[in-house]
């Protein structure tokens, strides 16, 4: 589905030094680079049209982890199964449930970088109760579109010395510098969890309920809105400590909520794994996957309009609804060039901006995977990217949002 | 600590600029008079002053935007103040450049429960938003000590903490949309109302949270809201070292306990603070811990065994909880007042913020020992210990030749030892004048450049804070020459690969 053709020849340096060298070269003799980590996620952004791929899978080192300190550096290329093993080895975690989503674009999710999960930005059910992969990237290190190693942020929790950097490159695929290590900030995972499970009552109603129990001091890490069987399923997660967690599920129960159905440790584990993977999407593999940020008062309205014009064929709510998966048939009536914008219109009216997570390259290179911006944002974005990168090499075109106005 | 000479050439045009910008803001707003200028001469740092060239009060984006435009056709620079409690000379104003006061940009937008966000203007101060939304059953997180009177147009500049920020994060981290006037007049609004409603763009939210007004001004923020904690009770645990106390801190985190506040306060603020409460502490105690804990009152009962086991390891000789309400806020009362303790038992003093890997506590606190000896200076130590963020009160007396001078220059050294121990000149100040020349001990050119290139792509002509953070200005204008002519000037050898 994310043919690249003609295949680019791949540069696999082994450490930071040799990056340098390589986007040195480049800018040199003004070519265009491909930034990948171990390629597993090409399909996210818009396609890139390079000769060169640079994949900074050779990057394996871990350069310190201090648990005691929660904190971890690691070169970019170290998988992100790796780290997370590591941390699950001392009881810690990645707090934002970084989804690996390699498998969605054919790769082995063995595979997928931390670099990757940083560069894109992306975070699962977790990020709307404890923060987003950026609230959780302390330092970075990285090499300029001009070929300049730099550094950026520190190792301490706290840290407002100059520019935030890491923040600003955390999601920015690539396009303003090539990532060769990341100190991230972990923390103690919670001793247990479990979830509830309701039977949908509708969107607008489930949201509701997810709103007035998100607005509860109750310990609730993922309020989600799943496909089951011909019906949804709402889902409640709690984490914590195991008498806590006994504790709220027993509020929860008292929320006029219908009885629900609920899955110990082990099987909510998998369930949320099934859903920041989209696995209970349902999708087919030709089928293009949408995530749509919205407010989740919009949500409900949304998902009724996408239903009734027929667009997808599957969606789910995470967030408590401010976040939206759908799939779309690739042989949806009247064609993707059709569809395509029609989604992002009426995801747009509900105030929701709709990126195209998975597409044939044509579709996202003619559509681009991510929404329009204000002229204004864009024009900045663009001007932030360019003093970053001034000629442009560093994964030119991979977010249409940095391409604009130069 | 140097400013860049005044332009004598625009301090002669104040009258005719004060013109332009009343035809703005409405003549009473603009402040030409030398006596209604003078009470900005500082921020929250009083060593640092400068009379600012004209006071302006605009009262809406659309008039910021004009008065930005303005300015920049003038070139005229601008310095941003919100209620002006920076503890880094952020807020300083310069003699040849409008200092620019938020205050009048002080509406709550709207309270929105579904979605569980504020959006409120730049010049709302930090309390009001938790106040409007406490009826509501939530909070707004980020509790800087200034709260009552800091703006949270300030807070985003300085990416604020507090002492909750241990377990709820800065001020970045409950920020979800910005509206933000350019140098150039144009207004951008980024992200929006609801979370995550700018994830998959590039994160200008974060960039500008903490940029001190370097980049822009701050006109509307949206922050995320939530539940007001069920429950929170404090300990209070007194030890015989501050070996001790550093060693308990390390052991709470260590056993993965995150705490909502985790404070440390030395002998000398305790004596400071007990002469204003009266309230007496065991007399072998060097240091104290404060280790608030929230959650249901069941998870609280627990943690609150598990750390009172874990300070008796570490060697407490006096551990309390509070049972009540008021007997958690009479403990925390002494934190409060710790800064204005201190401020009744010298002339004069100046605190700093360096931050260190937490593990690293005991080497910092017996440099600061050996330091205080070096500068026959006296000292006192009142931080937030949980994220290793340090607050070293360093007292001294203006009045005093070379008192000053020795206060800043013992300062300056706590922070490069911060530095040297991997740790950050600045753990939520921010850099502003006070920093600023240090940036270079933390920071590699190449670092540091890395920074200050951002400045040609919101603010290539500089006019915006300009003095601030950074050593040396940006130069934006030769940074562009340096790329035109490109890599080839810079890379004469093409490395083979
Ligand atoms: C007693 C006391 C206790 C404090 N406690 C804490 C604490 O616990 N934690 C903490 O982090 N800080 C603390 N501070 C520091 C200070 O209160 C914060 O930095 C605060 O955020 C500053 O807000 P302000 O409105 O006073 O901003 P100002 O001091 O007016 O300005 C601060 C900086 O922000 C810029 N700025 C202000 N408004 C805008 C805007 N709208 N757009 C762009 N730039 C703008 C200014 O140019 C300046 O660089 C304390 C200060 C005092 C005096």
């Amino acid at each position: 589905m994310t043919a690249h053709s003609p295949d680019p020849i791949v540069c696999r340096p082994a450490c930071a030094d040799d990056v340098a060298d390589v986007v040195r070269a480049a800018r040199s003799k003004g070519q265009a680079l491909e930034v990948a980590g171990n390629g597993t996620r090409r399909g996210l952004g818009n396609p890139v049209a390079a000769a060169v791929r640079l994949e900074l899978g050779g990057l394996g080192h871990v350069h310190f982890y201090e648990p005691d300190d929660l904190v971890i550096r690691v070169d970019a290329g170290v998988p992100l199964a790796e780290v997370e093993r590591m941390l699950a080895g001392r009881g810690q975690y990645l707090p934002f449930e970084p989804p690996c989503h390699a498998a969605l674009y054919g790769g082995a999710p063995a595979r997928a970088t931390i670099g990757g999960a940083i560069a894109t930005g992306l975070s699962g059910p977790r990020r709307f109760q404890v923060g987003a992969a950026r609230d959780f990237v302390l330092g970075v290190d990285g090499v300029n579109g001009q070929g300049e190693a730099f550094s950026a942020g520190g190792r301490t929790m706290k840290n407002v010395t100059g520019y935030d950097l890491s923040k600003l490159l955390c999601g920015s695929f690539g396009t303003m510098a090539v990532l060769t290590s990341l100190t991230l900030k972990v923390l103690p995972a919670p001793e247990t969890e479990r979830t509830m499970l309701f039977p949908s009552a509708g969107l607008a109603q489930d949201i509701a309920a997810l709103a007035a129990i998100l607005s509860r001091p109750l310990a609730v890490t993922g309020a989600a809105v799943v496909p089951e069987g011909e019906g949804m399923t709402m889902a409640v997660r709690l984490e914590g400590s195991a008498p806590g967690v006994a504790e709220h599920a027993g509020r929860l129960d008292g929320a006029g909520l219908p009885a629900g159905r609920v899955l110990a440790a082990a099987e909510s584990r998998a369930f949320w794994s099934r859903v920041r993977e989209l696995d209970v999407l349902g999708a087919g593999t030709d089928d293009l996957l949408w995530r749509i940020h919205v407010p989740a008062t919009g949500a409900a309205g949304l998902a009724a309009a996408l239903r009734r014009v027929g667009l997808v064929s599957s969606l789910m709510l995470d967030w408590g609804g401010a976040l939206m998966f759908c799939a779309m048939p690739a042989a949806v009536s009247g064609g993707l060039d059709g569809a395509v914008p029609h989604l992002r219109a009426l995801a747009a009216n509900a105030g929701g901006r709709a990126i195209l997570l998975r597409a044939p390259d044509p579709i996202r290179a003619a559509h681009g995977a991510f929404p329009a911006q204000a002229p204004g944002v864009r024009a900045l974005a663009a001007r932030t990217r360019r003093v970053f990168d001034p000629a442009g090499i560093l994964n030119p075109g991979r977010t249409d949002f940095l391409e604009a106005a130069c | 600590m140097r400013m860049p000479d005044p332009d004598q050439g625009i301090i002669a045009r104040r009258g005719e600029l004060a013109a332009r910008l009343r035809a703005i803001v409405g003549a009473q707003w603009v402040l030409d008079d030398e006596a209604e200028r003078r009470p900005y001469r500082c921020d929250g740092i009083t060593a640092y002053q400068a009379t600012p060239l004209l006071v302006v009060l605009p009262a809406s984006t659309a008039e910021i935007q004009a008065v930005l435009a303005v300015c920049r056709e003038q070139g005229v620079k601008i310095v941003p103040r919100g209620s002006g409690t920076s503890l880094s000379g952020g807020a300083l104003p310069l003699e040849d450049g409008v200092l620019l006061v938020t205050s009048r940009l002080c509406a709550i937008v709207a309270m929105d429960v579904e979605n569980r966000v504020a959006r409120v203007q730049c010049g709302v101060p930090n309390i009001r938003i938790s106040e409007a939304a406490r009826p509501l059953g939530l909070c707004y997180m980020p509790d800087p000590s200034s709260q009552m009177i800091s703006t949270i147009g300030g807070n985003v500049a300085e990416n604020s903490g507090g002492v909750h920020c241990l377990k709820y994060g800065m001020t970045s981290n409950h920020v979800v949309g910005l509206e933000a006037v350019l140098m150039s007049g144009e207004v951008i609004r980024l992200g929006g109302g609801f979370q995550g409603a700018a994830d998959g763009e590039l994160d200008l939210i974060g960039l500008l949270t903490g940029s001190e007004g370097l980049l822009a001004v701050v006109t509307e923020i949206t922050v995320r809201l939530v539940p007001l904690p069920e429950a929170a009770r404090v300990m209070s645990m007194g030890f015989a070292s501050v070996e001790d106390a550093c060693r308990c801190v390390g052991a709470i985190i260590g056993a993965g306990i995150i705490p909502a506040g985790l404070e440390f306060m030395d002998r000398k603020v305790l004596n400071a603070v007990a002469s204003l409460l009266r309230e007496e502490h065991d007399p072998r105690t060097a240091a104290l811990l404060l280790c608030e804990l929230d959650g249901t009152a069941a998870e609280i009962d627990a943690l609150i065994e598990r750390v009172r086991g874990l300070a008796e390891q570490a060697g407490a000789i006096d551990i309390r909880a509070s049972r009540t309400e008021e007997e958690r806020e009479r403990i925390w009362r002494s934190r409060k007042l710790a800064f204005s303790a201190i401020g009744k038992m010298c002339k004069d003093y100046y605190c700093t913020d360096g931050t260190i890997p937490r593990n690293r506590l005991p080497d910092i606190l017996d440099r600061m020992a050996e330091l205080s000896r070096t500068y026959g200076l006296d000292y006192a130590n009142c931080f937030h210990a949980g994220d290793g963020n340090l607050h070293p009160i360093i007292m001294y007396d203006a009045a005093r030749p070379g008192d000053l001078d020795k206060a800043e220059a013992f300062g300056a050294d706590v922070l490069r030892a911060c530095v040297d121990m991997g740790g950050v000149l600045s753990g939520e100040h921010g850099v502003g004048v006070e920093k600023r020349d240090l940036m270079t001990h933390q920071f590699a050119p190449a670092d540091l450049r890395q920074q200050q290139v951002l400045k040609c792509a919101f603010d290539p002509e500089e006019l915006l804070n300009p003095g601030k953070v950074f050593p040396s200005p940006c130069r934006c204008a030769e940074f562009g020459r340096m790329h035109v002519r490109g890599g080839e000037m810079r890379f004469p050898d093409i490395p083979r690969f």
